[in-house]
């Protein structure tokens, strides 16, 4: 992809930059607390941005990450802490606040409008006149668009770009102000390992600009291959910074140990590392594969279209066999979301069968499927998997209302729908005030102990997972993972979607990768790897290596 | 026919058509405004019936049209802050409030035209301000219908070119648009979301009061109780129809004005129709013209949809 | 799930705080108003009670208002619930209250009176169902949004009924454009000991029936979920599309029903230009009850007195009958602000960043987070005002 000479040679970056003269200090926020309700998402924490750095801000999911790059850049005010910019004191009230004081954010999810042009992307929010002219902004934008390798024209609408072009144009709309900070937040999240690189190559090319860049990751390795200063967050806090003599060099594999028991805290290293750290170990008892010849399970050729008409899924056949967890690894937005749904009878089949133990399944609604058995957990818990204003129990019996005993006829019966309830709660440990509280106000974790609780009350033959363990905090993420093993052990099939390849290895007894709605491989646990399955998830066929 | 000349005919319905068209094109353009901001203005009806009244009223008293169609376009603005003040700051249903404007306004209009003028029917000593224009007035069929108006027809016409100008190439139009379909990311720009919702709403306001005004101060000269009759909400399904571009509100306008003229004019031809007959022909339209037009549009993401910075 | 066999518990009765003081600022900014215009306010309010309220007449008229009113609130109670905006209830009325004078003048004499007002009830329900079913197949079929549709509807039928009783449908013998009256004594009967007509009594059934769908039965559950998440209805393999148009159909038969309960049981004919508009005053009606059925009986109460004592204010107060109107706008929109309050002080509504924040008034979800639209929405959306002091 980036093969221009503009960029910067990669090769040297990684084996270790060279010394620098730390630049000058751009930004400092000085004890930054915020709190939300009972959580103290920022607890007075300092940060330093300096000129011609790319300064890594390191931590798990809600360890405050993004309320202290959203604090910096406008979208919520500290409730204490000062920010300096070039020594002087400034209140940032809003993003415009913070866009004039030169910072810049590329967020997680994208802001651009997708049906305005690239170059009203780019001008919007800055201010030139009240009549548009675009002549002047054009002639810059297409000498910048030339400079990070986009040949797209102003003039194109932003939705016709993929995922790593608009992340360019992010980019490109940031710097085009004269931002002089540039805050990324989990950039790689929707990028291939090759536009990855693209990137980083972007941002090391900024810093010997003169650039401050942020970057904000729960990516260990990322943090480490373009950083020269790494902060890492913990619950709120700062636990530590590194500066590049830590990071760089020979150091940097011990470095890695201490960061890892930062981030994680007290837990056993070997524990957290197994599922954060891409050192994943085989699974102790996993060298055999469980799974039975007995097929649950078949999809033939199946075709299905997303949202925006697109194929998401394309001519995809896969079998799931009883007692067995089939992973499916892929990038983000690869069809894993419309599989699931396929499966589940939620989406409509253009193209292909869907088989469950011998009965067919083929567009029969999302009714008939979850009566044959098919249990699926969607990766949308708030928004799809309950109703945030019914209670506790209400949600609990959500796809088995009309079967006895909650229901006779046309009738309710709360009684039963409430004994089931208090039986799912203390069955999975639902943390919850009572059956009758309001889903809504319980936390992300207990929701999806809820959900999982759901679909195994049903005892479904085949259950289907998409990221069951995105956002939970690690011991209830393991807590599902282990359901969902029993589960397979019992003689049920499991298919796991997820991205996070730590558990998909520790778990699967065959991992399949799905590439732009296609599978390309399925393999057993034993004859994978992270190497392997890296490749394929970037679109490389099996067994060969990636053209460099 | 019962020797009516046939040209005639048709330059009259025209000229009708385009006189019943003008306030949907009025109003149509404030709502292309206000809802590609993302705000979905029901209150709309109740604008127009305001600017109705409130520019009768004024003009019936100053006798001065110019005051008048003032008055109207303030009170269809006043409403379309309120409307902008429960919808933008504090975020309550944009269907609740538009309802609650136009029982309102129906209300208040009511109250105060049995009140003012005892449900009389009087009528507005104004001068409209005709103007012929030369020459182009002699054109045979169109001539009268397009260039023997009132100053106001003409200036109600000009705004469409100025609105599709304001939407498209203008600072404010981007901003309208950004807002509309993503208002975090315009926020997250630099853009003033509210300001530019505030601001959005005030012109679909007072142009929805502007429409009222029309109708009522240089048109008819008259007031009647509940005279909108659903012209506010048709001009609301015109934009949608129309998708927000303001040519194709002026398309929509003119055949919904004919169908109106029709409704007029065919008992004229002697047809025996019944008026109200017809006068089911233009809502029955909007609705065909949704159904042939269902799937091919794409509304603005986040209309409807308030924004709290901060909470996504 | 609440306690149930409590109807009123001290908590259900939060909510209404709004309401009442949407009702007392609306009566305070009205009243100023008045007084502004010159009118003795405190007269126009003494007489608007005293005359809904205050003799047994005026009870007896403000009885006989709350059928209707009770009827057409408690379908549109199904119909918002589910999510659905049926803003064409004025048109589903008068077609419903047509149809019913119609049949029921025809009916006189033949059939024995109780069969015909029978037959008129049910001639009135199916009309206002029928007229129900266009923007409920647009919405099913072609994905269409029912705000614009049922809006439309409303005019159609208003030309239609009108078109219909001056022409096809009228009393040749009357000079006005009326439909054929039906005799007195063959109306809706008085409960017995009162001078109010049995329509009351279907309303309350009514409001019952829609109490007990959405507290015991899966059809009120299975709404309720469609209304408050359309996304976990699908999620759950619910008859999205069914539930829809069903909750569009009931509520339109019912506002139809209430044409046939005012036809049949106060005009005794339908005549040309009627239109007393209930479809406004019914979504006052329901939001200031929070969507809550139990509550339609005091607050139908409520509006109707008002609507009784409106129209004596005219002669002995010089207050135009439109200032209920006027009224009724002012309650909505205080309302509206009061229930943004009400997020702001309830307790736990400081809501965390990370909590998914549920919106007071929830957006009209015309466009839910999936890109929808409203000419072509993929899935039902529509209002959900998440009603507290929520039975179910």
């Amino acid at each position: 992809m980036v093969t221009g000479n503009a960029t910067v040679d990669l090769a040297g970056g990684h084996s270790g930059p060279p010394p620098r003269e730390a630049g000058n200090a751009i930004v400092e926020m000085r004890g930054i607390s915020k709190r939300f309700g009972p959580v103290l998402a920022n607890d007075n924490i300092s940060l330093t941005l300096r000129e011609g750095e790319i300064h890594a801000v390191l931590g798990e999911n809600g360890a405050g990450k993004t309320t202290l790059m959203n604090i910096l850049s406008g979208m919520y005010r500290p409730d204490s802490g000062t920010i300096l910019i070039r020594g002087q004191e400034v209140g940032i009230g809003s993003p415009a606040d913070a866009l004039r004081q030169g910072i810049g954010t590329v967020y997680q999810h994208f802001t651009l409008v997708p049906n305005l042009s690239v170059i009203e992307n780019v001008i919007l929010g800055t201010d030139a006149g009240f009549v548009l002219d675009l002549t002047e902004s054009e002639r810059r934008l297409k000498a910048m668009l030339g400079d990070f390798d986009l040949n797209a024209s102003p003039r194109t609408e932003v939705r016709h770009l993929s995922l790593g072009q608009r992340q360019r144009i992010e980019i490109i709309k940031v710097l085009f102000r004269g931002s002089r900070v540039l805050l990324l937040d989990e950039p790689t999240s929707v990028l291939t390992p090759v536009e990855v690189e693209g990137l980083f190559s972007i941002l090391l090319r900024l810093k010997t600009e003169g650039v401050a860049v942020v970057l904000i990751t729960h990516k260990l390795e990322e943090a480490l291959e373009v950083s020269d200063r790494v902060s890492i967050l913990r619950q709120g806090r700062k636990v530590g910074e590194l500066g590049s003599d830590e990071i760089a060099g020979a150091g940097r594999s011990a470095t890695k140990g201490r960061i890892v028991e930062l981030m994680f805290g007290g837990s056993p290293v070997g524990e957290t590392e197994r599922r954060r750290d891409g050192e994943t170990e085989r699974r102790k008892d996993g060298e055999t594969d469980r799974r039975t010849d007995k097929t649950l399970l078949s999809l033939r050729g199946v075709t299905v279209h997303g949202d925006r008409g697109e194929a998401a899924v394309r001519g995809l056949s896969l079998e799931l066999f009883a007692g067995e967890v089939l992973g499916i690894a892929g990038v983000d937005g690869n069809g894993q979301k419309e599989l699931g749904e396929v499966i589940a009878g939620q989406r409509h089949l253009t193209d292909g069968q869907v088989v469950l133990d011998d009965v067919e399944m083929t567009n029969r609604g999302t009714a008939a499927a979850t009566r044959a058995g098919i249990g699926y957990v969607t990766d949308d818990r708030i928004g799809e998997g309950c109703v945030p204003g019914m209670s506790v129990a209400e949600n609990a019996v959500l796809k088995m209302v009309t079967r006895q005993p909650f229901s006779k006829g046309i009738w309710l019966n709360r009684k039963a729908i409430e004994a089931e309830a208090r039986e799912l709660v203390t069955a999975f440990n639902v943390k919850t005030p009572s059956t009758a509280t309001r889903v809504t106000l319980l936390s992300g974790g207990n929701i999806q102990k809820l959900l999982l609780a759901r679909e195994l009350a049903m005892n479904p033959k085949v259950l289907v997972c998409n990221k069951p363990t995105n956002g939970l905090d690690v011991k209830t993420a393991q807590f599902v993972l282990r359901t969902l093993r029993e589960q397979a052990d019992a003689g049920k099939a499991v298919l796991l979607i997820s991205s996070e390849l730590d558990e998909l290895l520790a778990l699967s007894d065959r991992i399949g990768v799905i590439y732009n709605g296609q599978l390309l491989a399925v393999f057993p646990r034993a004859e994978a790897d992270l190497e392997r399955i890296g490749h394929l998830m970037l679109g490389g066929t099996d067994r060969e290596k990636v053209p460099a | 026919m019962n020797g009516i000349d046939l040209s005639d005919f048709i330059a009259a319905m025209l000229a009708t058509g385009l006189l019943r068209a003008v306030p949907l094109v009025l109003a149509g353009l404030g709502e292309a405004v206000a809802e590609r901001a993302g705000l979905l203005n029901l209150g709309i009806e109740g604008m127009m019936l305001s600017g109705c009244f409130f520019g009768f009223w004024a003009a019936y008293h100053t006798e001065s049209l110019t005051v008048g169609m003032l008055a109207a376009v303030a009170a269809g603005l006043v409403l379309g802050l309120i409307f902008g003040f429960l919808t933008i700051s504090l975020r309550v249903d944009q269907v609740l409030v538009g309802l609650a404007i136009t029982i309102f306004s129906a209300g208040l209009t009511g109250f105060l035209f049995r009140d003012l003028f005892g449900g009389q029917n009087v009528s507005a000593a104004v001068d409209p301000l005709q103007v012929a224009i030369p020459v182009l007035r002699d054109i045979p069929i169109i001539g009268e219908p397009f260039f023997d108006r009132q100053l106001i027809f003409y200036l109600g016409w000009g705004l469409v070119p100025v609105f599709a100008w304001l939407l498209v190439r203008t600072r404010f139009g981007l901003n309208v648009r950004a807002v509309g379909e993503n208002p975090f990311a315009a926020d997250a720009a630099g853009v003033n979301v509210i300001r530019t919702r505030y601001l959005a709403i005030a012109i679909g306001g007072a142009m929805a009061g502007f429409a009222g005004g029309y109708l009522a101060v240089a048109d008819l000269k008259i007031f009647t109780i509940g005279m909108t009759v659903g012209q506010g909400f048709i001009a609301l399904a015109i934009t949608m129809l129309g998708r927000w571009n303001p040519y194709r509100i002026v398309v929509g306008a003119i055949l919904f004005g004919m169908l109106r003229a029709l409704a007029d004019g065919l008992p004229i031809l002697g047809v025996d129709v019944r008026t109200e007959f017809i006068g089911m022909l233009p809502y029955i339209g909007i609705m065909l013209g949704l159904v042939v037009l269902a799937g091919r549009t794409a509304l603005p993401a986040a209309l409807g949809v308030p924004y709290a910075r901060g909470q996504r | 799930m609440t306690p149930r066999g409590r109807i009123v518990s001290a908590a259900s009765l939060t909510p209404f705080v709004s309401s009442l003081l949407a009702i007392g600022l609306a009566f305070l900014v009205g009243g100023i108003f008045l007084e502004a215009r010159g009118k003795d306010a405190l007269l126009a309010y003494r007489i608007l009670f005293e005359r809904g309220l205050g003799d047994a007449d005026g009870l007896t008229e403000t009885f006989k208002q709350m059928a209707p009113l009770l009827i057409i609130s408690g379908g549109l109670l199904i119909s918002l619930r589910a999510g659905v905006w049926n803003i064409g209830l004025d048109g589903q009325f008068m077609v419903g209250a047509l149809m019913a004078g119609v049949v029921g003048a025809a009916l006189v004499g033949d059939v024995s009176r109780w069969l015909m007002l029978l037959a008129g009830a049910v001639v009135g329900f199916a009309g206002g169902l029928v007229w129900a079913t266009v923007p409920a197949l647009l919405r099913v079929r072609w994905g269409l949004n029912e705000i614009i549709t049922t809006l439309m509807m409303n005019y159609v039928g208003l030309n239609l009924t009108s078109w219909l009783v001056k022409g096809p449908a009228r009393d040749k013998a009357r000079v006005a454009p009326e439909t054929v009256k039906i005799p007195i004594a063959d109306r809706l009967p008085a409960i017995p000991g009162t001078e109010v007509h049995v329509g009351l009594i279907a309303g309350l059934v009514v409001v019952v029936l829609v109490a007990v769908l959405f507290r015991s039965t899966v059809l009120g559950y299975m709404l309720n979920v469609l209304g408050r998440n359309p996304r976990a209805a699908i999620h759950a393999g619910l008859p999205v599309g069914r539930l829809t148009a069903l909750a569009l159909l009931l509520s339109g038969g019912f506002a139809g029903l209430a044409g046939a309960s005012d036809v049949l049981g106060v005009q005794g004919f339908f005549k040309a230009n009627w239109d007393p508009g209930y479809g406004f005053t019914g979504f006052a009606l329901v939001y200031l009850a929070r969507l809550n059925p139990v509550w339609l009986v005091p607050f139908a109460f409520f509006f109707s007195f008002l609507l009784i004592g409106g129209e004596s204010m005219p002669r002995r107060a010089d207050v135009p009958t439109y200032y209920v109107e006027m009224l009724e706008g002012l309650m909505l929109i205080f309302f509206a602000a009061a229930v943004y309050l009400e997020g702001l002080y309830a307790p736990g509504a400081r809501r965390t960043a990370r909590d998914e924040s549920e919106p007071i008034v929830s957006p009209s979800g015309l466009v839910g987070e999936t890109p929808t639209s409203v000419l072509s929405p993929g899935h039902p959306q529509g209002p959900s005002v998440v009603p507290s002091g929520d039975p179910s």
